[in-house]
């Protein structure tokens, strides 16, 4: 051994190399540690005090035994199961079908295509104001098509009558998010090679044969996803429910993340949003650890 | 200018996750100005990192690389005279073939009309002329590879590294740009090292071949010699194809003669041309050209499995008594059908005498005049591996 | 082969039969699903452009909602513009969407680079935690960044909007470019290196060039973000004149003055920077969905 050498990087030693490596990960570092890491441990320390903002008081986990202990809690929770459950399995039924659909190189596939983007990158605001007028019970044009089918005597209010705000409130997410699964999959969908459709018509297999045998085997992964990613994203979700009901009429569609927004702005107690938006941290992080352990994701760029 | 390539105990080691794995191991090696040398072997063997440590894309470990009387293990790519051809090609996606050869020349700060002159050259050079104004995407493999090669040699490089430049084109391709390559290292002030795991590759091009395995030195020798006298059982088998035939032999020593034998034939030795670490076996080596279908001093039965017609011959797969392969390169096949027997023989010039490591210990060229010989020198043979 | 051969012709005689009406019912699902599906995601859209370009006293003349405009007028364009704070609100939204859209891509495009160029230990733990952070809830994350920026008192600023909204949006971005990164082959710039580029002209010459899909792709998702947010606008901005146009005009229903027209046209300014996206810059947001796309 000539020389000693330092630890070996595959691009060797040169002097740039180090500034580079700084440039590349110091302002990620930086980043992080500012909007993600310190927030977050700030406000789960926050989380064990009374009355955080002022004459803060240590309280240790009773936020959190005042919330789990609320009769709210379960309805709460029950509510974001149900939110996001349905708008999952609703999505990704629209988003399979319409994949399936496109995928048949029909003639305006690509037309069809195009247009699901619209509601994929419509801001949530704008999706609310169209379907809180669709649905609006004085000038709604679905109300005005059920009465003139003679299908309903009155108008619907659907946004505040309590047992169909959160249907309402599903309805309108799947038009904004069903295009997710629909643009997964479909790509998905492209990826399978088409030799193995016609191997399967030369060995006899019917269309539903094939589609069971090849399709949906080769979607199955994509589908677990959708199902697990899209299911986070719904059941975290806040600004399509509050912008279009509030969490109202009457808690009907109060989900976890409302609720976090009311505790935090409306009653001014941090101690419990914050101890409330822990929980909701913990819940994420067991779904990820499930998630990392069976889809292994990361392994798309670490390996 | 050309200039010498000198490694001395070149060592590379990577660690991956605390694993260290040694891809080159204390490789020497010397390379005279403005030849043509092929660093050949399977896939893993240390060749390509070899290369990228001659380019400065890999720092060694260990030891010293020279490029003439200029230590270079430890200077960055961009300091050494060196062009490259990647195994990928690399062309720029989204410059203009002139642009993507000119690429170098615009780094090095040479002016633009004088770098347009130099392209025009190296394209005229290459007949790619009608390519220039062309995006790399545009054109076929084969044109791309041009492309690559004139890059490099726009730059007129001291020394020029061509990492697999032909693993992705179809075999006419091959043979074209093959002597493509030669052409233009004749004309070329420059020495060139050339990556390949095509033997036939390295056998035609180069004045020297280098092969190796696990990281350490085969042989390094020109290509008659690597063929003729294969400093090992592995040298043997990697070069010519089809790969040499193998037999497991018993030895019996006598007072003056010793006897390499199967049940079907023997082989009678003197008994100083062995080496006296040779014991009760050897394997005796046999290129299938020289095995001949009822001919030869030394027959054996093998039993036909398939015959290959190649044209002008053919290729006798077969198997002997105990199962082992052997190939018969041969043009007289009458005769010769699957599952029928036939009788093949040798002439003992033709043999290699490998010991139980793998090291050639004879050469049967060597006996071939019959009378009294040196025996074969095995010093002589180390020295001659690690040139 | 004969009995054989009679069963698989039998067979082969009956599926032709059911392959044609299968074929035939499958073509009659495939439209009749097409046409349920662009009804459902035309029609709202249809809606508020029909009512942002008339009058609010023409669409809703006589009792019935009017969707086919007789003619087309911008009274309700004016109307936002004098009457109430749009202009400032998209001034707003396009300062915070501008500067966080720069910031989430540079962030990506350099981490990027690093994570797929560099060899180091704990790589994957460093993609878990760009995926977890991907997953995270914007809400979640907003209540501790309030507090924070509320006791360091950068709330009702541009800066801390930025950075809340580069905190929802870098995750993906980096994953976007990490997977990106690694399509575009070492070998083009180490062929730069050996003919004498400098790392730093490598990055110029080759590697941004060769990664502008991608990172055109990471700028119009972190795009998409900043200009949809809602979540981190309403918790950051409280006072109105720093509001952007999603919670400057997630208020207009409220407000006596301002009706269906207003709000719908408003709503269709929203929806211009989307619609061009979706019109020309598709490709990219399709190169971005397959790789696991965005909330």
């Amino acid at each position: 051994m000539s020389t000693v050498r330092g630890v070996d990087l595959p691009f060797g030693r040169f002097d740039e190399r180090r500034l580079v490596l700084l440039l590349c990960f110091l302002p990620l570092g930086v980043f992080f540690a500012v909007v993600w890491l310190v927030p977050v441990l700030y406000a789960l320390g926050m989380s064990l005090f009374d009355e955080p903002t002022g004459g803060a008081q240590f309280v240790g986990p009773g936020n959190y035994i005042d919330l789990l202990t609320a009769g709210e809690f379960g309805y709460f929770l029950w509510n974001s199961v149900l939110y996001a459950g349905s708008t999952t399995a609703l999505s990704l039924l629209v988003g399979l079908s319409l994949a399936l659909v496109v995928n048949q190189r029909i003639r305006g596939g690509n037309v069809l295509r195009t247009m699901m983007i619209f509601p994929y990158l419509l801001p949530t605001l704008v999706v609310i104001f169209m379907w809180r007028f669709l649905l609006d019970p004085n000038v709604g044009f679905v109300n005005q098509l059920l009465e003139n089918w003679g299908l309903i005597a009155e108008p619907i209010a659907f946004f505040s009558t309590t047992g169909l705000a959160m249907a309402a409130v599903v309805v309108t997410s799947v038009w904004k998010f069903g295009s997710f699964a629909f643009f997964i999959l479909l790509a998905r969908l492209q990826a399978i090679d088409p030799d193995l459709y016609e191997r399967a018509r030369v060995e006899g297999a019917s269309t539903w044969q094939a589609f069971r045998d090849i399709t949906l085997p080769n979607l199955r992964g994509a589908i677990l996803i959708i199902l697990l990613v899209r299911g986070i994203w719904m059941f975290n979700k806040f600004d399509i429910i509050y912008l279009a009901t509030g969490g109202g009429p009457l808690s009907a569609t109060t989900t976890l993340p409302i609720w976090v927004y009311e505790l935090a702005f409306d009653s001014i107690d941090f101690g419990g949003a914050t101890a409330l938006a822990g929980i909701m941290f913990f819940l994420l992080a067991a779904t990820a650890i499930v998630y990392f352990h069976a889809f292994q994701p990361e392994r798309e760029v670490a390996t | 200018m050309a200039t010498p390539i000198h490694l001395e105990d070149v060592r590379k080691e990577f660690s991956t996750l605390g694993e260290t794995h040694l891809a080159v191991d204390d490789l020497s090696l010397d390379v005279p100005a403005g030849s043509f040398a092929t660093l050949v072997g399977p896939s893993g063997c240390g060749k390509t990192t070899t290369l990228r440590m001659l380019a400065g894309l890999e720092i060694p470990t260990a030891g010293r690389i020279r490029f003439g009387e200029t230590d270079v293990t430890d200077l960055p790519p961009q300091e050494r005279n060196a062009a490259m051809v990647f195994q990928s090609i690399a062309l720029y996606p989204h410059m203009t073939v002139r642009d993507n050869i000119g690429y170098g020349l615009k780094v090095q700060g040479v002016p633009e009309s004088e770098r347009n002159e130099r392209i025009d050259d190296a394209a005229g050079t290459l007949q790619i002329t009608d390519q220039l104004a062309k995006m790399p995407g545009e054109l076929s493999g084969g044109q791309q590879q041009r492309v690559a090669l004139g890059s490099a040699l726009v730059q007129d490089p001291d020394i020029l590294l061509l990492d697999e430049p032909m693993s992705d084109l179809d075999a006419q391709l091959k043979a074209e740009l093959r002597v493509e390559i030669q052409h233009l290292h004749a004309e070329l002030d420059t020495t060139v090292v050339y990556v390949t795991h095509d033997q036939t590759e390295a056998m035609t091009m180069s004045d020297q071949v280098v092969l190796l395995r696990e990281g350490r030195l085969a042989q390094a020798d020109p290509p008659q010699t690597l063929f003729d006298r294969p400093a090992s059982e592995y040298v043997a088998r990697f070069i010519g194809t089809p790969s040499t035939n193998v037999l497991s032999c018993a030895v019996e020593r006598g007072e003056t003669e010793a006897t390499i034998a199967t049940g079907e034939f023997e082989l009678s030795v003197p008994a100083d041309a062995l080496p006296s670490s040779i014991d009760e076996s050897v394997r005796l080596g046999i290129r299938p050209q020289y095995l001949h279908p009822g001919g030869g001093e030394h027959r054996f039965e093998v039993t036909v499995e398939v015959v290959e017609p190649l044209g002008t011959e053919s290729v006798i797969h077969g198997r002997t008594g105990d199962g082992t392969r052997v190939d018969v390169v041969t043009s007289e096949t009458a005769g010769v059908a699957p599952n029928e027997t036939v009788t093949v023989g040798f002439d003992r010039e033709h043999a290699f005498v490998f010991d139980r490591e793998g090291e050639t210990v004879l050469f049967g060229a060597e006996l071939a005049t019959g009378d009294a010989r040196e025996p074969y020198d095995r010093t002589e043979s180390q020295s001659r591996s690690t040139l | 082969m004969g009995s054989r051969g009679g069963i698989r012709r039998e067979r082969a005689a009956g599926s032709i039969v059911s392959q044609r009406t299968q074929a035939r019912l499958k073509r009659i699902a495939v439209y009749v699903t097409a046409l349920l599906v662009s009804v459902f995601v035309t029609v709202p859209v249809y809606v508020m452009v029909a009512i942002a370009i008339q009058a609010p006293s023409d669409v809703f003349a006589g009792g019935q909602v009017h969707l086919l405009p007789d003619g087309v007028t911008l009274r309700n364009f004016v109307v936002l513009v004098t009457e109430t704070s749009s202009v400032r609100y998209f001034t707003n939204s396009l300062i915070v969407t501008a500067s966080s859209t720069l910031l989430s891509t540079a962030l990506a495009v350099a981490a990027g680079y690093g994570l797929t160029r560099f060899d180091f230990r704990g790589k994957t733990l460093a993609a878990r935690a760009v995926l977890f952070s991907y997953m995270f809830s914007p809400i979640v994350l907003a209540i501790p960044l309030y507090v924070i920026f509320f006791t360091l008192g950068f709330l009702n600023s541009y800066f801390a909007l930025t950075l809340a909204l580069t905190a929802i949006s870098a995750p993906f971005c980096i994953w976007l470019m990490w997977q990106y990164f690694q399509t575009v082959p070492i070998a083009l710039e180490e062929s730069a290196w050996v003919r004498g580029a400098s790392r730093w002209r490598t990055v110029r010459d080759v590697v941004l060039p060769v990664a502008r899909p991608g990172y055109i792709s990471a700028a119009i998702f972190a795009f998409a973000v900043a200009w949809n947010d809602f979540t981190m606008a309403r918790v950051v901005m409280s006072r109105d004149e720093m509001y952007t146009i999603t919670v400057g005009a997630s208020l207009f229903l409220d407000r006596v003055s301002i009706g269906w027209g207003e709000t719908m046209a408003v709503s269709l300014l929203i929806a211009i920077p989307p619609f061009c996206i979706a019109l020309f810059l598709q490709q990219y947001l399709l190169q971005g969905f397959s790789v696991g796309g965005l909330e």
